[in-house]
């Protein structure tokens, strides 16, 4: 009996430190994050790209400067810049009372670590920390002044879209032990902890310049299923979840009332390749063909829902290189594209359905993998270039395939979805058209377009280089040189418990202090 | 009165029987039964749409229509079973009888490489096998071929040692009979029926791993109508649109189980050693 008494005491002692402690607990704002995992979620700027962009995706490190929605630079850890005129010595003065999530000031010395830093470990990992900031640049800092100055080798007119590259944020190097999981920066979030390929607990990072942090705990899980993401959100599993890409799960989400879907126009460009090298650099053939397709109606389609913005340059419309000066000679026109290719003589002779050339029927291969509705783009294709007499032989693998099948010619259309912007300028991306590039990967040439890159790469005035641009993207339309799928959208989605949430155009910021909690 | 009597003594098999000659009759007049509409043409404006008169099954992602892809469906998943089943059956029993008929070197070589296949979990093998070849009908075919002839040539080398050493067999080989005809008046005809029970009861599995292969996209290639591929097709619309996948799953689980039924059937009027069998 006593035993019993005794047992029951326990229990009751027990049941009332819970209740006495849960008034504590409910008052803790914690969000639960579902989010895809890439690179093994490990946050080592320097280590992999995809690491640096985790570590700024997870509100742990932040850099001199951002990209808001229209992937225009505003200073964030810098408060203001100045530079010499030909791009060479840039003096960047920072942001006063930044500390990082440890209590360290972020003094001018500590960011020219951090930028030392990264490239010295650089040739480890596969970041490639020397296209944003070249390994001959040297960083002065003044701590005095609050400044960091940069000297360039040659000029770089990008220098603040490359130094808002994740794989440039600042970042605590000295105090930090372990950089595969717990960098030290200056984001409104710190790691508590991590279990591997699960997730981590984020903390409120308490010495956070920007003011108040939202939530004081963020449990981020690891999910890679868009499915799974969705239907742990409605489970109530999760709170948010970012990218759901799967249509049919993103429209069972909208049309929900308790849950918000926010979808922004990202700076992906889906399209396929067209191989030069082969059939397709006959000019009729590749022009009918990109008239034949109704990219509208595919990016309009449930199949795609809103997932694509139609479009017909290989720079979204969204972004301000003039898309909307561009003329597309190859509006959907069938009947057009099929009498294109009659006048050509490339006609049915022997009445199989698929055209001929040269004696040959055309039956072109197309490489595609299954990642952000490609196939469903690839299948649409095919679908309307059998109305046009054009047999496709699909040839859809992984990604690996796809891409080895790229950089081996061996393909006719080759449907992809790529950055555009990534550092905030397409100078990478337009390589992919220019005759001298080694990422060249269809045999596009043309000298026009060549003469107006080489002029791109050395103008400064961003007018100029937004004109430029604009013309280079005309030339491409002019030349069908892509079939453009549309530009892929990203989202984030979010139940009751959340006030606000927002994805960004740039998706590498994910936790920010605009998530906030239902009030 | 004879045939009223098998019926009566058969029901099952000849219902199945009966059920799995109107499948194949889906399948040759595919075209005529879906009224001349094509399986491979859609319009991207009319995606993703619940049945409906119009749609009976409905439509899937590139607008096409359900109904008529099934029925297109069975052509492409009924003739690759076939030819699948007809090579693993012809190449395992051909090399089951050599193996158990001249025994030695040859039974060794043989009967190893059929245990190396075995080796591996079957259509983990075939997987490996399709990815290596790349993915289309035919590789789906060579690939669970690959892991499935073993099978057929162990049962058929055991059925022949079993007779090899007879009387009967001995006294063929005095009197002169040369080794093709040993071969193909005595071998065969007393492994193929066994042969042929395992074969019928087999095509329900296989048309499953052909199924699976083009679900994992090793098999048929879009826009190829297939039952497995469909399957895949519709597997992100489960909730949302689930007739994506109800109507080929119904026809792979409706086909399979004739088959598999109209197998147990043959087994009971072929197999000498059930009690009804003659």
């Amino acid at each position: 009996m006593k035993k019993r008494m005794t047992a029951l005491l326990v229990t009751l002692l027990l049941v009332m430190t819970v209740f006495a402690a849960s008034p504590a607990y409910a008052e803790e704002k914690v969000l639960t994050f579902g989010c895809q995992m890439y690179s093994d979620g490990l946050v080592n700027p320097a280590s992999q790209i995809n690491c640096a962009w985790n570590c700024m995706r997870y509100g742990i490190s932040e850099s001199l400067f951002k990209f808001n929605d229209n992937m225009e630079i505003e200073p964030w850890l810098a408060e203001s810049y100045e530079v010499n005129e030909d791009s060479t010595v840039w003096t960047i003065k920072l942001r006063e009372g930044v500390k990082f999530s440890n209590g360290t000031d972020m003094t001018a010395s500590k960011v020219k670590e951090s930028l030392d830093s990264v490239r010295e470990q650089g040739p480890n990992g596969s970041s490639t920390p020397e296209k944003y900031l070249a390994f001959e640049a040297t960083v002065e800092a003044d701590d005095a002044a609050n400044t960091v100055t940069i000297t360039l080798p040659k000029p770089d007119y990008n220098l603040l879209g490359n130094l808002a590259y994740p794989v440039m944020a600042i970042i605590n190097v000295a105090e930090t032990t372990d950089f595969d999981h717990e960098v030290i920066g200056t984001g409104p979030y710190m790691v508590q902890d991590h279990a591997d390929l699960v997730g981590y607990t984020m903390v409120k990072n308490p010495n956070y310049w920007g003011g108040e942090v939202p939530y004081d705990k963020v449990e981020i899980i690891f999910m890679g299923d868009a499915s799974a993401k969705a239907n742990a959100l409605m489970a109530g599993q999760v709170d948010l979840v970012e990218n759901i890409t799967n249509v049919a799960d993103l429209q069972r989400l909208q049309d929900d009332a308790n849950y918000t879907v926010d979808i922004a126009s990202g700076v992906r460009c889906g399209f396929s390749w067209i191989n030069f090298k082969g059939v397709l650099a006959n000019d009729t053939l590749r022009k009918a063909i990109v008239m034949a397709i109704d990219n509208d109606t595919i990016c309009a389609s449930n199949t795609i829902g809103g997932l694509y913005t139609a479009g017909f340059s290989v720079l979204p419309s969204t972004l301000a290189y003039g898309y909307e000066n561009l003329e597309n000679p190859y509006a959907y026109d069938p009947d057009a594209a099929a009498a294109m290719l009659d006048e050509a003589g490339i006609v049915d002779s022997d009445g199989d359905g698929v055209r001929e050339l040269d004696g040959q029927p055309i039956m072109l291969r197309y490489s595609s993998y299954e990642n952000r509705l490609l196939n469903d783009f690839s299948d649409a294709h095919t679908m309307y270039l059998a109305e046009l007499g054009i047999g496709i032989n699909p040839a859809y693998g992984s990604s690996d395939d796809c891409w080895n099948d790229l950089v081996s010619f061996n393909y006719d259309f080759d449907n992809n979805n790529w950055t555009t912007v990534g550092n905030g300028d397409p100078t990478e991306y337009m390589a992919n058209w220019y005759g001298k590039s080694k990422s060249n990967y269809c045999g596009y040439q043309n000298d026009e377009y060549d003469a107006l890159y080489e002029k791109f790469l050395e103008t400064a005035d961003a007018a100029e280089r937004a004109n430029l641009l604009q013309q280079m993207q005309q030339i491409l339309v002019n030349d069908a040189v892509v079939i453009v799928d549309g530009y892929y959208n990203s989202s984030m989605a979010y139940s009751k418990n959340v006030g606000y949430a927002h994805i960004h155009t740039a998706d590498y910021y994910w936790l920010t202090t605009e998530i906030v909690p239902a009030a | 009165m004879e045939k009223k009597r098998f019926i009566q003594r058969y029901p099952s098999f000849c219902i199945f029987a009966v059920l799995a000659v109107l499948l194949v009759l889906v399948a040759v007049f595919a075209p005529q039964l879906s009224r001349g509409v094509n399986p491979i043409k859609g319009s991207l404006k009319e995606s993703i749409m619940p049945p409906s008169a119009e749609h009976p099954f409905g439509t899937d992602k590139m607008g096409r229509d359900i109904f008529v892809r099934v029925l297109y469906g069975a052509r492409t998943s009924l003739s690759s079973t076939f030819i699948l089943v007809a090579v693993v059956f012809v190449i395992g029993s051909f090399l089951g009888i050599l193996a158990g008929y001249f025994g030695g070197w040859v039974d060794a070589v043989i009967m190893r490489v059929a245990d190396m296949m075995i080796a591996f979990p079957g259509l983990v093998l075939a997987i490996a096998v399709a990815g290596i070849l790349g993915a289309s009908t035919r590789n789906a075919i060579i690939a669970i071929a690959v892991v499935t002839w073993p099978k057929y040539a162990r049962l058929a080398r055991s059925l022949v040692m079993k007779i090899r050493n007879t009387d009967f067999v001995a006294a063929a080989t005095v009197t002169g009979s040369s080794t093709p005809y040993m071969l193909w008046k005595y071998m065969l005809p007393n492994t193929v029926t066994t042969l042929v029970i395992t074969a019928a009861t087999d095509v329900g599995g296989m048309m499953m791993e052909l199924a699976a292969l083009s679900f994992l996209g090793f098999g048929a290639q879009p826009p190829t109508p297939e039952w497995g591929s469909m399957l895949n097709e519709g597997r992100n619309f489960m909730q949302s649109a689930p007739w994506l996948m109800i109507y080929p799953g119904l026809a792979i689980f409706v086909t399979v189980v004739i088959f598999n039924m109209l197998g147990d059937g043959l087994r009971d009027i072929l197999d000498p050693r059930s009690g009804e069998g003659r």
